[in-house]
């Protein structure tokens, strides 16, 4: 089978960028087909942040921006995002804080004076905070009924453990209580506008009138401290270990199972991206699928994953398996890694990999939301906006040889952490032949 | 060669971003819709099936959805899953899903690849392979899907006991995903019957939008699809559900760290003009900050969510469907108390009109939620596939934003107290219960 011509050659949006007088960097991209806009300011300073014993404070505080500016009460401002037809969220992730709102194009200047309103006068109201708090307490306790999300949680937190993505960006049921409005107050002073932070403004606009906009509006002389290097250290490695999270009520087991991985900007991080759409990640192309899914049904559903990051990411197997099929599950999983590391990737897996990779390519650029995110992450990450010109031409040029050497240099099969959530009892003698167990409640 | 442009009939659409269809009925009946939008070098191609459950009867229940995952399994020529490979190893991405009303096949591919896609479809919907080994494990796949969105999830089993409450002949009763005995149950010879019957030119639509030409799409789509025979529509009577008379109401019990409620109103079905008011009046409830659902309960913090909905343009049911209306508790409030408030809230709707402001605003979100979900080309062929599918004219996507505009408060009114009333509501309220009672009263499936 031939994928034919070069798929991919169809030509960036053009991203035009600025640096105005205040020091920030400015990115507007026209989009003209559709009258809406998609306005992003990013702070290069996330959860990561989050002083010890405070999880959660980061992206309380993002919340808290939007509940009520100097100009106006929670109420009035939603009621104003509401009736201009807009959304607005604020959160912060591990390395960066982002205030989005996205409305239409036709209230350009009106949107962007609420996001200046939202990020530089905010009134951090002690009722509104106390009512976010509990709204965010009641959240977390509802989010116990969901496996999946205990799953993917407990896996980070004890993937990561000693280092400062050690917790949720959501906080727990122990860090968020204590928290105090106060200290919310005192994280976004110390924080505000760091070097590094930059506006994003994709859709119906030119760029000119938006650099123009900005120029003349933005605050000037601000600049918070910045979160310096943050050098970040791996945990040393342990073997093969299972965390089991019992859930007697649950049929179906959630298994996550992985390690920690290499930073988005890691020269190995293409390579990688290409094995592992032939090992985990290529939905029906993927070993994984066509072993755990189509030959033995045991799964809806398998993925492996590494999740871009400016420091290294986790690299995670993720699916769910009848509780019967638990250990079994796990055990083709790594039978199917060892397989693969052992024979590597065939000509044509590579082919199709590549293929996949360069044709599907314009399609990440097709919403404005989209857009913006590719952007963001070059920037946050430290690729430089040419990574997304070269990104195709890159990918096709990556060898067997560098796949291989990718999937020995980083994949690493003796060193998997397995969390489960389920009916541990059924098969905690069975993982026991794995290596350590833990139960947890 | 008979060619409609869609606006023909209803003047040209004056929305950006929404092209004007194409369309185009091949002699066994195949109906094709082509908009070209030319912003990226890609394409949506989709095949719309007129099958849903409600095509279904008792004892084969989840059947169209299993069939689904059948269509993935192979042909004469193609191995299992090696459809999804192909297309992928061309830069496209795929999928499938099935709805009470529709099953929908899609491929979003370099706009160069289109001619791959149409084959590759027109080969399954011929040529479909299904034997025992294919069927075996993926009976499997669709039980765990099942435990994943219904018997592990939150809230899954305690929905599929509202649509089992509030309907009691038509087959919206019944999940999509079908109920277990019957999954368990259903045979190959199921399967080929219901490939026999509903997998034909004349009850699919293809819909084709992107960076192409349309006239050049239609030869394409008759060059694969012209050769196959027409077959008689599928004559099935699908029961009609009669008139709600009086609340109804169920415990569920599970084990879960929050109670909550679930409620549903039967409305109308797709193309009855009562349903742009009632979307209205959901988003006056539940959409944004400023609405009354959250100011009244979720920033008080006396839910963790409050919601009302029953789908949007173009997932409105064929058939009479269900406004849902839900309730997360905290644990600062009693179930009890929060379900009276929440219809103490809904009352006034009935009793008040809305003032101009509030009016203008959900108007407002709603033409705004509109025009984003314009951004993909997949999204704008689902508009045009599922309102051909399930109101029988693609055309009247043009109506939705002239819809909006034209709602008064006096229709918000008119439509509260027609569907919202306690006699024509459903409850099921989630009671949380201890391992051990959990384990008393049976397994779940």
């Amino acid at each position: 089978m031939s994928a034919g011509a070069k798929s991919w050659a169809f030509s960036l949006p053009t991203i035009a960028s600025l640096i105005i007088k205040s020091g920030l960097k400015v990115y507007a991209v026209q989009r003209p087909e559709l009258p809406l806009l998609s306005l992003h300011l990013i702070i290069p300073c996330g959860a990561e942040a989050d002083p010890p014993g405070k999880a959660g404070l980061s992206n309380l505080l993002a919340e808290m921006l939007t509940l009520g500016t100097k100009k106006r009460s929670a109420s009035q401002l939603a009621a104003e995002v509401d009736g201009l037809g807009a959304t607005l969220s604020a959160s912060s992730v591990w390395n960066s804080t982002s205030l989005h709102i996205f409305g239409l194009s036709e209230d350009f200047e009106h949107l962007m004076n609420l996001l200046l309103e939202i990020y530089f006068q905010p009134a951090f109201p002690p009722e509104e905070f106390e009512q976010l708090k509990q709204r965010r307490i009641a959240a977390l306790v509802q989010q116990k009924d969901e496996s999946q999300i205990i799953a993917d949680e407990r896996f980070q937190e004890i993937l990561f453990r000693e280092t400062p993505y050690d917790h949720p960006v959501y906080g727990t049921l122990d860090s968020l209580p204590p928290l105090l409005c106060e200290e919310c107050r005192e994280f976004y002073q110390r924080y505000i506008l760091p070097a590094g932070s930059f506006l994003v403004v994709v859709g119906d606009l030119q760029a000119e009138p938006c650099f123009r906009w900005v120029e003349a509006n933005f605050p000037s002389g601000i600049q918070g401290q910045s979160l310096g290097a943050g050098e970040f250290s791996a945990p040393s490695r342990s073997g093969v270990r299972s965390i089991l999270i019992d859930r007697p009520d649950l049929t179906q087991s959630q298994i996550r199972l992985g390690h920690i991985g290499i930073p988005h900007a890691h020269p190995d991080y293409l390579p990688f991206e290409v094995m592992n759409y032939i090992l985990g990640a290529g939905g029906f192309s993927s070993r994984l699928m066509q072993k755990i899914r189509s030959e033995l049904g045991y799964t809806y559903g398998i993925r492996g994953s590494l999740e871009p990051r400016k420091h290294a990411g986790p690299f995670t197997i993720s699916t769910f398996t009848p509780t019967e099929t638990t250990y079994s599950c796990v055990q083709e999983i790594f039978s199917v890694i060892r397989s693969f590391m052992t024979h590597g990737a065939t000509h044509q897996e590579r082919e199709e990999a590549i293929h996949f990779l360069t044709g599907s390519y314009p399609m990440k650029f097709e919403t404005l939301s989209q857009v913006a995110q590719r952007i963001l992450q070059v920037e946050l990450h430290g690729l430089g906006l040419e990574y997304l010109t070269i990104y195709p031409d890159r990918v096709s040029t990556i060898t067997l040889e560098e796949m291989a050497r990718s999937a020995r240099m980083h994949l690493h099969p003796e060193e998997m952490l397995i969390v489960v959530v389920g009916r541990a009892e059924k098969f905690r003698r069975q993982f026991e032949q794995l290596g350590p167990v833990e139960m947890m409640a | 060669m008979t060619v409609v442009r869609s606006s023909a009939s209803i003047g040209k659409s004056e929305v950006r971003g929404l092209p004007e269809f194409i369309e185009h009925r091949l002699a066994n009946g195949l109906r094709v819709l082509v908009g070209e939008v030319h912003s990226l070098p890609v394409v949506s191609y989709q095949v719309h099936f007129a099958a849903g459950s409600r095509y279904e009867r008792p004892g084969i229940t989840g059947i169209t959805h299993l069939f689904e995952h059948m269509m993935f399994k192979g042909t004469k020529e193609l191995g299992p899953e090696e459809f999804s490979r192909i297309i992928q190893a061309n830069g496209g991405t795929l999928n499938a899903f099935t709805t009470t009303d529709n099953t929908s096949y899609y491929e979003n591919l370099p706009a160069a690849k289109l001619e791959l896609a149409v084959r590759l479809e027109a080969d399954r919907l011929e040529n479909l392979r299904l034997t025992p080994e294919s069927l075996e494990p993926e009976r499997e796949v669709v039980r765990s899907e099942r435990k994943l969105r219904s018997v592990n999830s939150p809230f899954g089993l305690l929905i599929e006991q509202l649509f089992a409450l509030a309907y009691e002949q038509h087959p919206y009763r019944w999940p999509v995903i079908g109920w277990d005995p019957d999954l368990r149950n259903l045979t190959l010879e199921d399967c080929r019957e219901y490939y026999r019957v509903h997998y034909s030119p004349p009850n699919a639509v293809v819909v084709v939008v992107g960076d192409v030409a349309a006239d050049e799409v239609l030869r394409t789509v008759e060059k694969y699809y012209g050769h196959m025979a027409s077959q008689p529509l599928p004559r099935l009577t699908i029961p009609k559900e009669k008139s709600q008379r009086g609340e109804k109401r169920a415990i569920f019990k599970k084990v879960s760290q929050v109670a909550a409620f679930f409620a549903a109103f039967h409305v109308p079905g797709i193309t009855h003009p009562d349903l742009i008011p009632l979307q209205i009046l959901c988003a006056v409830l539940s959409a944004g900050r400023s609405s009354r659902f959250f100011e009244k309960f979720e920033k008080p913090g006396k839910a963790v969510e409050v919601r009302a909905e029953m789908g949007y343009p173009p997932f409105f049911t064929m058939d009479p469907g269900l406004l849902q209306i839900y309730a997360i508790a905290s644990p600062s409030i009693s179930l009890d108390t929060l379900e009276r408030e929440v219809w103490e809230e809904v009352e006034i709707l009935g009793q008040e009109l809305l003032s101009p402001e509030e009016l203008l605003k959900v108007k407002k979100q709603s033409r705004s939620y509109f025009l984003q979900s314009l951004e993909t080309m997949f999204f704008k062929g689902l508009l045009a596939g599922l309102y051909q599918v399930r109101a029988g004219d693609f055309r009247l996507l043009h109506t939705i934003l002239p819809s909006y505009e034209a709602v008064n408060p006096d229709d918000v009114t008119r439509v509260a107290r027609k569907y919202l009333r306690p006699e024509n509501r459903t409850v099921v309220s989630l009671q949380p219960v201890s391992q051990r009672e959990h384990e008393e009263l049976g397994e779940v499936e």
